[in-house]
């Protein structure tokens, strides 16, 4: 199995060795295995970030029944998903760039050496496809821009671990290249040294003679060297006739990291706000100086704004004993204010303060036992969104209201008018505006 | 996997039995993430529009590989005949960052998306905001010029702080 899967295959004829294929078809000394190697590690814990805090935002629109979120700490998914989207927007120069680096293996001679490594070469398909695949899709879907004919959501979610997972395979492929490239051991660690350059490149450099002379395992020698394949190994390059250095693209890249973070975070967090520049959204602009994402001007959501606006409007809730309140005895319970943020799905997120009767008073009206989940309904007719299921952690939070005001004011129909859920740590989408029942699951 | 050497000649080339036991066990458990990711996304069809998708799949390795890319190194190249040496490499790093800044608020800035109903979805002056981060960005390369320029004439070599 083992020979069969590394056996050496033939080569193709050389006489197609052109273009690209040329040896030293590409002769930046940049593209090297030490820089592949560290981004590499970079996109490892940038990627990893993006996919668990995914999880977390869709096991918390999606939990098992056996999966019961706290209601604490509140900022818990401002801030999972505010990291989601914040990591993966300064992911896309450590992406772009490590893909440059690497761009030379696309063009690779011979094209495959073996069964091995034909698949492993197939494994980068997905994991470059999917990569951008997530990190566009991600930015057009959090800029409202829907190009695409597929659901956002649940594509994203399926090419999350399709992603993932060719990210495993390929960290597996890669680990005693970035193991002799990164770290300050990494020259005891190359496998094999007897041979001191790839045969493309001239030895000398900054680096040029750590290469460690001495016990080469045969065949082993030959493989590692050729898995660096096109691409340098910093070791033995040149240093680059005055342009960017393996340093210098180093901190260029991270530069741009730091300056998508400075630029975008402050959607979610505070303390950034002011220099929010290049996010799809300002914490403190929109109606009552918060930000909406669904509104009730949409030709399917018209009827809302008529049944929200009806004075026979009535909020009920549905237990043992069934409760109804028109608005003025809505008014009428006693109020409860809380600060708690409002956290959407696409990232943003911001603080307010909510008024209105705690939903835990309006179950124990209607005699809903303490360990119940409940379904709370909005005034919409259809959609995905139209009601959302509280179980019991969040309904009988006292943080957990049906607010009837936000900022010291009513609220406005883009906010959910006439009454809104409001609790602590959870998604927007499950924030349920226009209520008009709650009912006993 | 670069494999052949790991898969096959294995633990006794410099690999190490647990090193070799990471190896099987990553690329399994790598495998059956992929294959629960193409399951899920070929079973809910209506969705994930499978042939939608794998469309932009597609397209983005397509983009990436045969305009990007070579875009780049085009630049690259007209870079190398352009820009002298120690200030070639601030103008490579600025030119990284304005790249990566713009793409990522792509949408943004060319107006795309947004909400008819609803102005608080892109409520900026995106287009004045990228100039105004560019503009930083381009100020702190014009900086690092000037330092490097006075370097060069103080030390009277040339080319040889490339360092950036
Ligand atoms: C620029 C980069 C990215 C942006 C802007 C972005 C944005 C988003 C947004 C807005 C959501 C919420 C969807 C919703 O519930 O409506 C989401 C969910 C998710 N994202 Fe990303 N994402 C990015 C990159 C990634 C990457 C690299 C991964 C992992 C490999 C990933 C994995 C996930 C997962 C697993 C979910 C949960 C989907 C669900 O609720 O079913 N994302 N992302």
């Amino acid at each position: 199995m083992a020979r069969m899967l590394s056996g050496r295959l033939p080569d193709p004829p050389t006489a197609v060795r052109r273009g690209p294929l040329r040896a030293g078809a590409f002769p930046s000394t940049l593209h090297d295995q030490r820089v592949a190697s560290l981004l590499g590690i970079a996109l490892g814990i940038t990627f990893g970030t993006c996919f668990l805090t995914g999880l977390v935002s869709h096991f918390m629109q999606h939990p098992p029944t056996w999966l019961s979120w706290p209601s604490r700490p509140v900022w818990l998914y401002r801030v999972t998903q505010g990291l989601h989207v914040t990591t993966g927007l300064a992911s896309v120069p450590l992406l772009l760039v490590k893909l440059w680096t690497v761009y030379p293996r696309l063009w690779e001679w011979p094209p495959v050496r073996s069964v091995a490594h034909a698949l492993e070469r197939l494994t980068i398909v997905p994991l470059i496809a999917g990569s951008i695949f997530q990190l566009a899709t991600g930015i057009a879907n959090i800029a409202q821009w829907y190009r695409f004919h597929f659901f956002f959501t649940v594509t994203h979610y399926w090419v999350a671990w399709i992603t993932i997972g060719a990210l495993v395979v390929h960290i597996a492929a890669k680990l005693t290249t970035v193991r002799a490239n990164v770290g300050r051991k990494r020259h005891e660690r190359i496998p094999g040294t007897a041979v001191s350059a790839a045969p493309e490149r001239t030895a000398g450099g900054r680096e040029g003679d750590s290469r460690r002379e001495g016990a080469g395992g045969g065949g082993q020698v030959l493989e590692d060297l050729e898995d660096q394949g096109n691409l340098g190994n910093g070791r033995d390059g040149a240093p680059p006739a005055g342009g960017l250095t393996r340093r210098g693209l180093a901190v260029a890249t991270g530069t741009a990291a730091a300056v998508i973070v400075v630029t975008t975070a402050g959607q979610a967090v505070p303390a950034l706000a002011p220099l929010d520049l290049l996010a799809p959204r300002r914490p403190d602009l929109g109606p009552q100086g918060l930000p909406v994402n669904r509104t009730a001007r949409t030709a399917r959501a018209a009827r809302v704004a008529v049944a929200a606006r009806d004075p026979g409007y009535r909020l009920e809730a549905v237990g043992t004993r069934r409760v109804g309140y028109d608005l003025a005895q809505l008014h009428a319970l006693p109020s409860h204010t809380v600060r708690l943020p409002i956290t959407c799905v696409e990232g943003w997120s911001a603080d307010a303060t909510w008024h209105g009767p705690r939903l835990r008073d309006l179950l124990d009206a209607a005699l809903i036992p303490v360990d119940a989940t409940v379904r709370v309904e909005s005034l919409e007719a259809h959609g995905g969104y139209r009601a959302s299921e509280v179980r019991p952690a969040h309904a009988r939070d006292p943080l957990t209201l049906l607010a009837t005001g936000l900022n010291d004011a009513d609220l406005e129909l883009y906010h959910g008018y006439p009454a809104r859920l409001i609790a602590p740590d959870r998604p927007g989408v499950l924030q349920t505006k226009w209520v008009h029942r709650v009912v006993l699951l | 996997m670069s494999g052949d050497s790991d898969a096959g000649a294995g633990a006794g080339a410099g690999l190490s039995v647990g090193g070799f036991a990471l190896r099987v066990v990553l690329v399994a458990a790598g495998l059956a993430a992929l294959g629960y990711g193409v399951d899920g996304l070929l079973t809910m069809p209506r969705a994930t529009r499978p042939s939608n998708a794998t469309a932009w799949l597609i397209g983005g390795i397509v983009v990436h590989d045969a305009l990007l890319v070579p875009g780049t190194m085009l630049v690259g190249f007209a870079l190398s005949r352009l820009v002298r040496a120690p200030y070639r490499a601030v103008v490579q790093g600025a030119l990284i960052v304005s790249g990566a800044v713009a793409l990522m608020s792509l949408p943004l800035w060319r107006g795309y998306g947004g909400s008819v109903d609803n102005p608080s979805v892109n409520p900026l002056p995106y287009g004045r905001n990228l100039a105004i981060v560019l503009g930083a960005v381009w100020a702190g390369a014009a900086l690092l010029m000037i330092s490097r320029a006075v370097r060069v004439r103080r030390t009277g070599r040339r080319g040889d702080s490339a360092d950036g």
